[in-house]
């Protein structure tokens, strides 16, 4: 699956431009970087899938963004799975519902562990094409 | 916007951005670097996070940056900001970072290189896949909930009474491999369950292991209390708290995003979220950071272990007969409530370093008995193909709250080192000048190439000038193990 983003630079760290026609779109689609970026499917050596409902709720939409974020990141890490496939069901500016879909770690050639989003130069900007977010990942 | 920023030239080695640069800075900005540091810090926004830093609440003197200064997320790589508890101080877990208590130890071994350069594709491969490293990776060494739990207050101790060292390693780390007043209670289960199984792994990206050997003394009379000589090897070994000091950031930089509306707090970059030390928010992030902080103490007294028993298979000999001793080991991503003379005053003080290191000179009552006429050793590890330093802490030390550099410091990004470098040429080169290098990731050889970072003689001897610290010795090195 082909999703929007491209990788802007940043010295220590990597920076990522996401776009999206529609505010679920945008936090798909910056969901699904996170490990389009970081990893790659080399193996099925456990061909088990496993859905996890995220629920979010934040105090704006920048926090919001952020959380998801790290929840997908914090989630991936400690049940070791690579989300491939993530459906937001529910969203606006200040909450959110998602259905992630992962397989096991393991199939995967891991390049980069992303430790985590951050809010610094952050912007999430709406315009006549859609959503488009920037964001500085900590890796 | 930093081409805009002027700065104020205090002398060769220091300058410093005046406090009327930005409206809301509460000190100056004061950076330790040369002429030519300074042109390629000017390349990227670190700058403008020194100054950023400088808006915090209780800060004290200035908002230092080191030489290896780097662009970062929030707080500049390379900078130490001091806040004052009494004063409404803050702490921000930016000012750590997510890999908590990211540090570096140092080795020493009666081993020359004459000794060992007939075994060294042997050691570095051996020690590649003996020691876990990668994204994610784990270790052998498992352990129970409980058995966790008590790895975050006893730290380096934990492994030790396990059999995986001895007192002197502790005697040799900072804060004696754990801080007083970690309270596992702090740290998420969700920290737990990302950390689970990494004790005893070296990760990945810029986390390392070394085998060098000294190419240059400086300081005889350091040296020979250390029993250093040119030719002898070295070891250095680069981790940190892995999955679960991430997790503990991530979990607090949350709460503190919160805490910037109830105490009022003004700040120019909500990474810099932060809550005053006394309150109930910064007192539960020190407890969960002092946690993280010990576990990584515990992993590196773990990779020593490792490393010390792959030498013995290797060369056939006890650690103990190679002379493998603990040097130093140093946090270099941390908190701290220090003391510090501030106006004449003795004051207790909250020390962030965030890609800095401290460095305590002779006399200092933190030092163990053996550094007390030298001063704390200071590790500053350098890129995969030029050297490392090995410092003492120099009388100018007090300026910086005895902080100094921690290392060379990022010049280019991934992407770009990436994108201009050639992993097998670049492997070429480095075996034609005697490096072997084996790494998890092919991605990380070009990423962590030698041109993608300064050049750590350049950072040494600002710090070096600046009497932060001064030069005891070089290494080069000879065997690398990346993540």
């Amino acid at each position: 699956m082909t999703i929007k983003y491209e990788i802007i630079d940043h010295t220590a760290d990597i920076g990522l431009k996401i776009i999206g026609s529609d505010l679920k779109e945008l936090f798909e689609n910056s969901g699904l970087s996170l490990f389009q970026i970081s990893s790659r499917k080399q193996f099925t050596k456990d061909k088990k899938h496993i859905s996890v409902v995220i629920k979010q709720k934040s105090e704006n939409i920048e926090e919001l963004f952020i959380n998801w974020l790290n929840e997908l990141l914090s989630l991936s890490a400690a049940r070791e799975l690579i989300f491939h496939h993530i459906k937001v069901n529910k969203i606006n500016e200040t909450g959110l519902e998602a259905i992630c879909q992962g397989s096991s770690i393991n199939n995967y050639k891991v390049n980069i562990e992303i430790k985590a989003a951050t809010y610094h130069n952050l912007s999430i900007k709406n315009n006549e094409k859609g959503w488009e977010a920037r964001v500085i990942l900590d890796v | 916007m930093s081409d805009v920023l002027r700065l104020e030239k205090i002398d060769d080695f220091r300058w410093r951005i005046p406090m009327d640069y930005k409206p809301g800075m509460r000190v100056p900005g004061v950076i330790y670097a040369d002429e030519r540091l300074l042109r390629d810090i000017r390349e990227d926004k670190a700058l403008e996070q020194v100054a950023n830093v400088a808006f915090l609440p209780g800060i004290v003197n200035a908002s230092l940056a080191m030489p290896d200064i780097h662009w970062g997320y929030g707080f500049p790589i390379g900078g130490v900001a001091v806040t004052d508890p009494a004063k409404g101080g803050v702490i921000s877990p930016a000012g750590v970072g997510f890999d908590i208590n990211c540090g570096v130890r140092m080795l020493r071994t009666d081993l020359a290189y004459e000794d060992i350069k007939h075994k060294l594709k042997d050691l570095v491969y051996a020690l590649f896949s003996g020691i876990p490293s990668g994204v994610g990776s784990k270790g052998d060494i498992r352990v129970g909930l409980k058995e966790e739990e008590e790895i975050l207050v006893k730290g380096a101790r934990w492994a030790v009474e396990k059999g995986f060292g001895t007192q002197d390693d502790l005697d040799c780390t900072e804060e004696n491999g754990a801080m007083q007043g970690a309270d596992p209670a702090a740290v998420s289960s969700r920290a737990y369950q990302r950390g689970r199984a990494q004790s005893g792994t070296l990760g990945s990206g810029n986390h390392f292991l070394e085998i060098q050997v000294i190419d240059k003394l400086y300081d005889l009379k350091i040296c020979d209390a250390l029993n250093l000589n040119q030719g002898q090897i070295t070891l250095m070994i680069h981790s940190g708290s892995r999955g679960l000091g991430y997790q503990v950031c991530e979990d607090y930089t949350r709460s503190m995003v919160q805490c910037l509306k109830k105490y009022d707090i003004n700040i120019p970059d909500r990474q810099l979220a932060c809550a005053p030390v006394n309150s109930d928010e910064g007192m539960a992030y020190l407890s969960a950071m002092k946690c993280a902080a010990n576990y990584a103490w515990a992993n590196r007294q773990c990779l020593m272990h490792l490393t010390r028993n792959i030498f013995e298979k290797v060369l056939n000999s006890s650690w103990q007969k190679m002379g493998m001793s603990l040097i130093y080991d140093v946090a270099h991503n941390i908190a701290k409530i220090e003391r510090h003379i501030v106006d004449g005053e003795n004051r207790e003080l909250c020390v962030h370093r965030k890609g800095a290191t401290r460095a305590i000179p002779a006399g200092h009552l933190d030092l163990p008995q053996k550094y007390m006429g030298i001063g704390q050793p200071v590790i500053i590890p350098g890129d995969m193909g030029r050297n490392s330093y090995l410092l003492a802490a120099d009388e100018s030390a007090e300026e910086t709250f005895f902080s100094c550099c921690h290392g060379a410091g990022r010049l280019k990004s991934r992407s770009v080192a990436s994108r201009t470098i050639n992993a097998d040429t670049l492997l070429k080169e480095l075996e034609s000048q005697g490096i072997i290098v084996k790494a998890s990731g092919q991605s990380t050889i070009a990423e962590e190439a030698p041109q993608a970072y300064k050049d750590v003689n350049d950072v040494v001897k600002v710090v070096h000038s600046a009497r932060i610290a001064r030069r005891v010795c070089r290494m080069r090195p000879l065997g690398v193990i990346k993540g």
